[in-house]
């Protein structure tokens, strides 16, 4: 699973896009690890996370919060996700799961150099790190950039590229909102990754 | 997946959301491509057919994998898990999957967009295997393997196409420009894009290695990209 990587796009676009992926590890602490999932969605939302979901079940935008939470079992062996807009709102989201000391592992997608200083700024030293050498092999059969920024930020492919241009054309044709329409391609992500927020902001460039 | 053409009133609307552009509009009735679909299930979650006329069949082998790789609600026959890969490092301070001294690669083909075969697939892991990489035990493709030693792919499988399927395998920091200079050679020979990365563990300095390793062979990597930042419990044994 490298769903949270591999996310294209400008530094300052990046800039708003954090992705945290909470989990357990098989046969080592799924064990009443319910609650800790429920834990991690209420410290998201209290956050501001801009879209959370659990990787077995679905995402705030098709399952809704309560359902999420409803879903979760005491033993339960998933990945959950919570997505964040801005780096004050991440920071703070660091600084309560490592407060909350749960000892489920905690996965950070952003920019190397804003997280290392998250993580600095808390005590916290990193693992691991996992690097995009980017794509290879038939480039040419790839939409272009501007597509590529939005549906990278699915990374189970669910979001076609045709489905982003239809939406960019509501967009400018005055149908929607950048904003809606970014909630409605959020909703195809089923693992809760995609970051609307983001996306609104590339469909509406998108759509001059 | 296919479409009931006695119920299908043409209304188009399920068009744009197949990743693959597999459905198409045929003797005025949408059709699925059976060999470019990769069963997905996303027209079908979509709700975009306002007289449900999708129909999911139970799929024989094998093309059941197409499922299996391309729809993360599916769990892989093989593993029992879903998605497309493992834990990989995103748990390493709990299982120590990937060691100090050893870097993680993973392939993954048909991301973004394209989808894949899992002849491309065969092609790069015969090539990885030759240079010596161990390929990950639990990933789903290493499963297919017909031969884990050399990477070659189950012969029934090699015409079935995913969303995308990720090769996952370790190698000591050592062989990795001979690892990464096989890749961009073999990946000349596929028909699809994969994309790539690298996992190494930080250094108690906050540097990592494959980083300075990268930028000395002129490799490109993003900017951003993923940080296990060390919280699970228990800590493997020497993890700490």
């Amino acid at each position: 699973m490298t769903h949270t990587l591999h996310r294209s796009g400008t530094e300052e676009s990046l800039r708003g896009d954090f992705v945290f992926l909470f989990m357990t590890a098989k046969g080592y602490n799924t064990a009443d690890s319910g609650p800790k999932f429920k834990k991690f969605f209420e410290i998201a939302k209290k956050n501001n996370a801009v879209n959370m979901g659990d990787a077995s079940f679905g995402n705030q935008f098709t399952k809704g919060f309560d359902n999420i939470l409803g879903n979760i079992k005491k033993d339960y062996m998933t990945a959950v996700h919570a997505v964040f807009d801005n780096e004050e709102d991440a920071a703070r989201m660091l600084k309560d799961v490592k407060e909350a000391d749960m000892g489920l592992s905690l996965v950070v997608s952003g920019i190397f150099d804003r997280v290392k200083g998250m993580c600095q700024n808390h005590g916290i030293h990193r693992h691991a790190a996992t690097y995009s050498l980017g794509i290879w092999g038939k480039t040419e059969k790839l939409p272009p950039d501007e597509v590529l920024n939005v549906i990278t930020m699915c990374g189970h492919g669910m979001i076609s590229a045709a489905r982003v241009n239809a939406m960019a054309d509501e967009v400018r044709a005055g149908r929607k909102s950048a904003e809606d329409a970014a909630k409605e391609l959020a909703s195809q992500c089923d693992c809760g990754i995609f970051n609307p927020s983001r996306a609104a902001k590339l469909l509406a460039a998108m759509a001059k | 997946m296919k479409i009931d053409p006695e119920l299908c009133i043409a209304c188009e609307a399920c068009i744009v959301y197949c990743p693959m552009g597999a459905i198409s509009m045929q003797d005025d009735v949408a059709a699925v491509d059976q060999d470019e679909c990769v069963e997905c299930g996303i027209c079908l979650r979509s709700g975009s057919c306002p007289v449900d006329a999708f129909v999911e069949e139970k799929l024989p082998w094998p093309r059941q994998i197409r499922a299996e790789f391309s729809n993360p609600l599916v769990p892989h026959h093989s593993t029992g898990g879903g998605g497309r890969g493992t834990e990989e490092v995103k748990t390493n301070e709990v299982t120590g999957r990937l060691k100090p001294g050893w870097l993680a690669l993973a392939v993954e083909f048909g991301r973004p967009v394209t989808g894949a075969r899992f002849r491309d697939v065969d092609t790069v892991a015969q090539a990885l295997a030759k240079v010596g990489v161990t390929f990950e035990p639990e990933n789903p493709v290493t499963a297919l393997m017909a031969d884990p030693k050399t990477g070659k792919m189950r012969d029934d499988i090699m015409n079935e196409k995913a969303l995308s399927a990720i090769i996952e395998c370790v190698f000591p920091r050592e062989k990795a420009p001979e690892v990464l200079k096989t890749l961009q050679e073999a990946v000349k020979k596929i028909d699809t894009v994969c994309s790539v990365d690298l996992a190494d563990l930080v250094q108690p300095d906050e540097s990592v290695a494959a980083e300075k390793m990268l930028d000395e062979m002129g490799i490109f990597h993003r900017i951003n990209g993923k940080n296990n930042v060390g919280l699970g419990r228990p800590r493997y044994k020497g993890g700490d």
